[in-house]
């Protein structure tokens, strides 16, 4: 079966997206473009989702559960669970190691958590796009103890990519490296690459996505698929 | 100033004693490593809050001789054990980047 997947979306929890990004209205879009598997994936929070994971299954969206955490380095690094238990584990802890730090919505937009019918539940409280307290080699031991997948996000961006904060991609046991749309392979040295689209508003979802030959989606099945056509 | 001078100031805690004892030729402060990288020099103490392997990674490579931790961030061991294979001092200070920086600008030899 073919996949076309784009793993790299933010919901409205995250401040910088836009408050259209509601997991129902996310799922409905990937439809309407053409994707049939998705990821959620907001800054170091996961509070949206069982929203998210409702609104897949409701829909028979093939979906996988993700986190954007900003590392002690300031890098992103997309982390990818197949279950959504071992994805809302890995949030509980980055989002207690974030600093205490409240969110200014005037400032950096609002954080809501909301339900698969778009209603409101609450607000994350602490301010999203601090750096967690997890370094990039926690966060790989962490990530691979839960059965997930780590992938640095953006490594070609200026800004939080691994590459232009570092200097360089470390020697990690990275699954693969994610790229923009215009990002150069070379970059990616031994990693595999995958590409997302990062959106942040609804018309941006599935503007860069990869295709995966697989017979299910899962962890396991990503990894293989990414080793062997690297 | 020398290396070892380091562990003589005050709220400075040195971390990784195994160095050949050399004299500090500048100071370079940053908390991006990639400008560390491009623009640190070579024999400098490094003044950041960044304290994690890839610093240590970075300061190898530009040849930096100690890494000062600034606001009394955790060092954590596997810091410690890859400054000791590459042979950098670490020292901890409970002083920010602008206040450490002054203070070493004032000991470096002019």
């Amino acid at each position: 079966m073919q996949f076309k997947a784009d793993f790299h979306i933010h919901s409205c929890l995250s401040p910088c997206a836009s408050l259209e990004m509601s997991p129902a209205s996310i799922a409905r879009r990937a439809r309407e473009v053409g994707l049939n598997a998705i990821a959620l994936s907001d800054h170091n929070c996961t509070f949206n989702l069982p929203a998210f994971d409702r609104v897949c299954r409701d829909g028979g969206m093939a979906c996988l559960y993700g986190m954007e955490v900003s590392t002690q380095e300031e890098v992103h690094v997309l982390c990818l669970f197949d279950r959504l238990e071992p994805a809302m584990e890995l949030g509980a802890l980055v989002y207690d190691s974030l600093p205490d730090i409240p969110n200014q919505p005037e400032r950096f937009g609002d954080q809501p958590i909301v339900n698969e019918h778009d209603e409101i539940l609450g607000f994350a409280e602490k301010f999203l796009i601090s750096a967690s307290g997890y370094n990039i080699g926690a966060l790989v031991e962490e990530v691979h103890t839960l059965k997930g997948l780590v992938i640095p996000a953006h490594i070609d961006r200026s800004v939080y990519g691994m590459i232009s904060t570092l200097g360089f991609l470390p020697d990690e046991e990275f699954d693969a490296v994610e790229l923009t749309p215009a990002g150069d392979p070379q970059l990616a040295g031994r990693y595999p690459i995958i590409r997302n689209s990062d959106s942040h508003r609804l018309d941006q979802i599935g503007t860069s996505c990869s295709t995966f030959d697989m017979n299910r989606l899962s962890v396991d099945h990503i990894r293989h698929f990414l080793r062997s056509n690297r | 100033m020398k290396i070892s001078d380091l562990a003589t100031l005050d709220t400075f805690d040195g971390l990784q004693p195994e160095y050949t004892d050399a004299e500090i030729l500048a100071g370079y402060t940053s908390d991006l490593l990639s400008d560390v990288m491009a623009n640190a020099a070579e024999g400098a103490a490094l003044i950041t809050i960044q304290a994690h392997k890839n610093t240590v990674a970075v300061a190898s490579l530009v040849g930096i001789r100690a890494i000062i931790v600034c606001n009394n961030r955790p060092v954590t061991d596997d810091v410690i054990e890859a400054a000791k294979n590459e042979g950098i001092a670490v020292f901890r200070t409970t002083g920010n980047q602008f206040q450490t920086s002054v203070l070493i600008s004032q000991h470096l030899n002019p």
